[in-house]
């Protein structure tokens, strides 16, 4: 009863604040920056943490600042289910008023790549979607900072090997993957690595309806016996996959999964046996940061947020990480704002906004955000930034940071991301391309 | 690549017969858990010749209703009849809401139906429970959670204590369900609906009764499926795609066969984890599971279209 109070209650604020927010009453003093979440089906318990955390840091702008240089953001949600399809009929739907566009899935970011050129909306795709997409020359309106698919796997080798690459050489590495355009991202990367080092690299793809049932994938396991395994996991394949690797004994600390294969609540299932469990992660939760302060001033205490239990949840990897992807968003607004000077906006102003970042210390600790992302800047030919991650560690009940600042071998991956994207270009010809970018 | 298809994996299974040994017993354990969902459809479809779409998502609403009872303090061992009490409500709204006003309606109409009421719950689920991911109460119920190491031929067999539990579980609902359905009077009577819908109503069996229990029925054996896959991998409305692994195991027991879901379910879960190890990973690069019992239940099918359990329909004209 409890909770259906406070879920109505939740519903009358919800409704209360669209209203409020309501495109009629903001009008031409608005920003519409949608949002194509997933708070529903088999992968919401990656999506709510990350989109209450978006959605905090939106409205605790408009609560203490009027919103972004005066303008108030008019934040709003189209529900996908991570599926591809509604995710394209929610970019459709989203598009006339938008000056963004945030897919939330490599599958939807790739369906809504070529269309983005014609109705000239900027994709935000913040450590997703398609990792060529860091050539900003070809894909002029496709933005994934601080880091890429990419960068995350070279990290990951490297962390491995020490920081000597050559020690990988004769080993066997396993990649436990959703079978899915985002878990098939990496697979160039492993190879082009695989066949440089010397390590043999073995792909094992997970099914949709085998994410809570890999007893198959973790019998190869046991039978390959690979040194190490990572995981580009997301939504309830995280959890099966941790469990199982708990069941087969797997060591932990041989287990590595990518950022979003690094959620809390993924964990909860295996707790303490779970201990030794990584998680390469552009971001990392700094529950004491003046950003959070201010969230909870302004929107926690005052009853606007979604989240449950603000006293845990807001302390977790993807909740903090929901925050640095808006941040990142409205620093690209601000940055449109300042350039051309105007106040509204539009979605090609945005697009100049997010390729001109400049997320540098100074501007963390100006906005109460220094350690929750490393420093990183983007250009008209890097539309990543490459900022770099930590190894985060599960102690049993949290994450923790375990390595210092780590840093892709931007060598392999330059070149490959120039012959993918050239690739990608050739065979959606005529696709245009940014030639007045001389990097 | 003929030695790779007939002569190494049966290899394989000689030179490491503890790994075999592990391969079937998961095979074993799924196959459990695909036909205690495969029931559910069955009875079912055996009372009403409906297709249950919902019996998915009523495996996710069980699990989040028991889960959800103890989160707000009710104890597991409560929280578990209460869950029941809950579905049994679920079952009567269901009868008296959707199906009541539905009867005589062709079969594509209470189908469409049935998504209507995954939709629902789907909607109203998260409306209560939120969709983020919630930890089965496991050891409040008091299923073990270790586990038994052995060392067959000098190699190594891992059991899993829920595992044991699950497939203990499962055979004695399935006998509970059998000894009712073919010896009490409801039971009778619900496979009486099952074999001509007139004749039975004729002899004074109500329709209304017997749905709201065959609901209830597949109500129980959602929770059942719920806390053991919940226990596996948590609690969240991804469990919901674990029906769709159900629909095989149909396709090759028969929808109105009781030991056809059973066996077909046991059949499906050994098959595809041993065409898996031995053939799906080394020659295809994995993941045929997705398809593997498809393919055999579509295999089955062209010889035997009612499945192997159907009953076999003879239209005259």
């Amino acid at each position: 009863m409890i909770k259906l109070t406070r879920m109505a209650a939740m519903a009358t604020v919800l409704a209360v604040g669209t209203a409020m927010y309501s495109p009629a009453a903001f009008a031409q003093d608005s920003i519409y920056v949608p949002n194509l979440s997933y708070r529903t089906g088999p992968f919401a318990a990656t999506g709510i943490p990350l989109m209450n955390g978006q959605r905090d840091y939106v409205m605790m702008l408009n609560a203490r600042d009027g919103g972004v240089g005066g303008v108030k953001l008019d934040y709003d949600e189209c529900e996908t289910g991570y599926s591809t399809e509604k995710g394209v009929e929610c970019y459709e739907k989203t598009k006339d008023k938008a000056v963004v566009t945030q897919p939330w899935s490599t599958g939807i970011t790739l369906q809504v790549l070529p269309k983005t050129n014609v109705d000239k909306i900027p994709i935000l795709a913040p450590g997703y979607g398609f990792s060529p997409m860091a050539d900003g020359k070809i894909f002029q309106w496709a933005f994934n900072p601080p880091a890429g698919y990419w960068d995350a796997a070279s990290m990951i080798l490297e962390y491995l090997s020490g920081g000597d690459m050559a020690s990988l050489k004769g080993k066997k590495i396993a990649f436990l993957h959703l079978d899915h355009p985002y878990g098939k991202e990496p697979i160039p990367l492993f190879e082009a690595m695989a066949k440089k080092y010397g390590f043999t690299f073995l792909p094992i793809p997970v099914g949709l309806k085998e994410m809570q049932n890999q007893s198959a994938q973790w019998l190869q396991i046991r039978r390959e016996r690979p040194d190490n395994v990572i995981m580009w996991g997301w939504g309830a394949m995280n959890a099966g996959a941790i469990t199982e690797a708990v069941k087969t004994k797997y060591p932990m600390d041989k287990f590595i999964g990518i950022w979003w294969s690094g959620s809390d609540d993924d964990m909860l299932t295996v707790g303490e046996a779970g201990k030794g469990y990584k998680s390469i992660s552009w971001s990392q939760p700094q529950p004491d940061s003046q950003a959070m302060a201010d969230i909870k001033k302004y929107v926690i205490d005052a009853g606007n947020s979604l989240v449950e239990n603000p006293d845990v949840d807001t302390k977790k990897v993807f909740y903090q990480r929901g925050i640095v992807i808006s941040m990142i968003l409205v620093e690209g607004i601000k940055a449109a704002q300042e350039h051309f000077g105007v106040k509204a906006v539009n979605a090609e102003q945005v697009r100049w906004g997010l390729e001109n970042l400049d997320m540098n210390a100074e501007t963390l600790a100006a906005l109460g955000a220094t350690g929750m992302v490393p420093p990183f800047k983007t250009s008209c030919g890097n539309h990543t930034g490459h900022s770099g991650a930590w190894m985060l560690e599960w102690d049993g009940a949290k994450f923790v940071p375990v390595s210092d600042l780590l840093q892709a071998d931007q060598s392999a991956i330059e070149p490959l991301i120039e012959q993918k994207a050239k690739e990608y270009a050739e065979a959606n010809a005529p696709w245009p391309v940014n030639n007045d970018c001389k990097e | 690549m003929l030695n790779q298809i007939f002569v190494k994996p049966f290899v394989d299974m000689v030179s490491a017969p503890d790994f075999l040994l592990q391969v079937v017993w998961e095979g074993l354990v799924s196959g459990v858990l695909y036909a205690l969902i495969a029931l559910g459809f069955v009875l079912i479809y055996k009372s009403s010749r409906i297709f249950n779409f919902a019996q998915g998502i009523m495996v996710v609403f069980a699990a989040l209703t028991l889960v959800g009872l103890h989160e707000n303090g009710v104890p597991a061992l409560l929280a578990l009849p209460l869950t029941l009490v809950v579905m049994y409500l679920l079952a009567m709204a269901i009868e008296r809401v959707v199906l009541r006003p539905l009867v005589n309606q062709p079969d594509i109409i209470l189908f469409m139906a049935t998504i209507g009421i995954t939709l629902f719950l789907v909607g109203f689920g998260e409306l209560i429970f939120g969709g983020e991911n919630k930890v089965m109460i496991t050891e409040q119920l008091g299923i073990p959670t270790g586990s038994y190491t052995f060392e067959p031929w000098g190699g190594l067999l891992i059991l899993e204590q829920k595992d044991i539990t699950a497939v203990i579980g499962a055979i004695v609902l399935v006998l509970a369900l059998l000894l009712f359905l073919n010896r009490s009077k409801m039971g009778r009577a619900i496979r009486a609906l099952g074999d001509d819908h007139q004749a039975a109503l004729s002899v004074g069996i109500s329709l209304s009764t017997i749905w709201v229990l065959v609901w209830f029925i597949a109500g129980i054996i959602a929770l059942a499926t719920g806390i053991v896959w919940g226990a596996r991998a948590g609690v969240s409305f991804a469990l919901e795609v674990i029906a769709y692994k159900a629909l095989p195991v149909l396709m090759l027991g028969g929808l109105e066969s009781v030991s056809g879901a059973i066996i077909g379910g046991l059949m499906i879960g050994i098959l595809e984890k041993l065409f898996e190890i031995y053939w799906g990973q080394p020659l295809m690069g994995g993941n045929t599971e997705t398809w593997f019992a498809f393919v055999l239940a579509l295999f089955v099918l062209l010889f035997r279209p009612q499945g192997l359990f159907g009953e076999r329909i003879i239209e005259r004209v």
